[in-house]
């Protein structure tokens, strides 16, 4: 457990991991770098592709999508 | 394509650069100043600002490149100490990288000193509302009291304080949950240097039915560690069945604890 927790951390959903690199460490604003700007638009979009991916294999499974409103 | 542009996965303190790492095929060590900087070359059709933002709305892309980042970063750490990146940091030259490294040099290397034999470790913790709820008699005066009385009281009387009770039931959970959770933050806190308190992540991101209360991340001296990882099961086993779930992951890279001073 001890020496292998990223190897475990393989895992983890994508918008965890988002959570544990996007928000910390160096972080470089700027000119002198290129960066991931908008950090909010990225979850946005892995939300609605997920969400997108969730009703496709609803659809495909024969259950019927869920519409439910998501804050 | 020619690749160009210079994406930092983290830098380090050692001596010893590790240029080849298995599994790593396009890792690089720079050495800039006293430090080791571990890059990867890449190159514009998949970096440049434009083409990064259009990557960044594939999901199988972000997948791969943000793993790999927590991957490569993990195993650089198991030789050297290390300042992680923010994932997709990238420098138009090693001009700018030089740059960077060299205006930063004292504060890089407080960081260095403040992570130096310490490993970051994440606390979160969950809990089961309604089962810690179901428990409220045996753990609230105030709730056990309260029904007492309703026990004891004619049936009109009884209905209206079932109704107060229910509320009760509800601000008293919340307090004990604020309680144990406290309590359970200070003992991880006892073995740490440093901590710091993150996001509470939603049931959709967590994929569990319970309710987090308590994402944080902590800076343990390796000594501690051994205690730090069996706290939760020592915690859990004095209050047991509670609704509890107490999760111990690390060591993680340590991005909760590195702050860089703003220079420009």
């Amino acid at each position: 457990m001890h020496d292998d927790v990223i190897n475990e951390s393989k895992d983890i959903t994508i918008l965890e991991l988002l959570d544990r690199v996007l928000n910390k460490g160096v972080i470089l604003t700027g000119d002198i770098v290129i960066s991931v700007a908008d950090i909010d638009l990225v979850y946005l979009g892995v939300k609605l592709m997920l969400s997108s991916v969730e009703t496709m294999e609803q659809i495909r499974s024969g259950k019927a999508p869920e519409v439910k409103w998501k804050g | 394509m020619e690749k160009n542009l210079i994406y930092v996965y983290c830098i380090s303190d050692s001596n010893q650069p590790h240029d080849s790492m298995a599994g790593i095929p396009d890792l690089k060590a720079l050495r800039i100043g006293n430090f080791n900087v571990y890059v990867k070359y890449v190159s514009d059709s998949e970096f440049s600002e434009e083409n990064l933002k259009k990557n960044l709305n594939d999901i199988q892309w972000l997948d791969t490149n943000a793993r790999d980042h927590l991957r490569v970063i993990g195993q650089i750490m198991e030789n050297e100490s290390v300042i992680p990146f923010k994932f997709g940091t990238i420098f138009l030259s090693e001009e700018r990288l030089n740059k960077f490294i060299s205006d930063y040099s004292s504060s890089l290397s407080e960081n260095f000193q403040r992570i130096e034999g310490r490993e970051e470790w994440s606390v979160r913790i969950y809990c089961d509302r309604k089962m810690m709820s179901q428990q409220i008699d045996r753990l609230s005066e105030e709730a056990s009291s309260l029904e007492k009385q309703i026990q004891s009281s004619l049936p009109g009387k009884a209905f209206l304080l079932r109704r107060k009770k229910t509320e009760l039931i509800e601000n008293e959970t919340d307090r004990l949950i604020n309680q144990f959770g406290q309590e359970y933050y200070n003992k991880f806190k006892e073995l740490s240097n440093l901590t710091s308190l993150n996001n509470i992540l939603p049931e959709e991101l967590t994929g569990r039915t319970e309710k987090m209360i308590l994402n944080a991340a902590f800076l343990v001296p390796k000594r501690n560690v051994e205690s730090f990882m069996g706290k939760a099961d020592s915690l859990l086993k004095k209050d047991d069945n509670l609704g509890f779930s107490i999760e111990t992951t690390g060591p993680w890279p340590p991005f909760s604890f590195i702050s860089l001073k703003e220079l420009y």
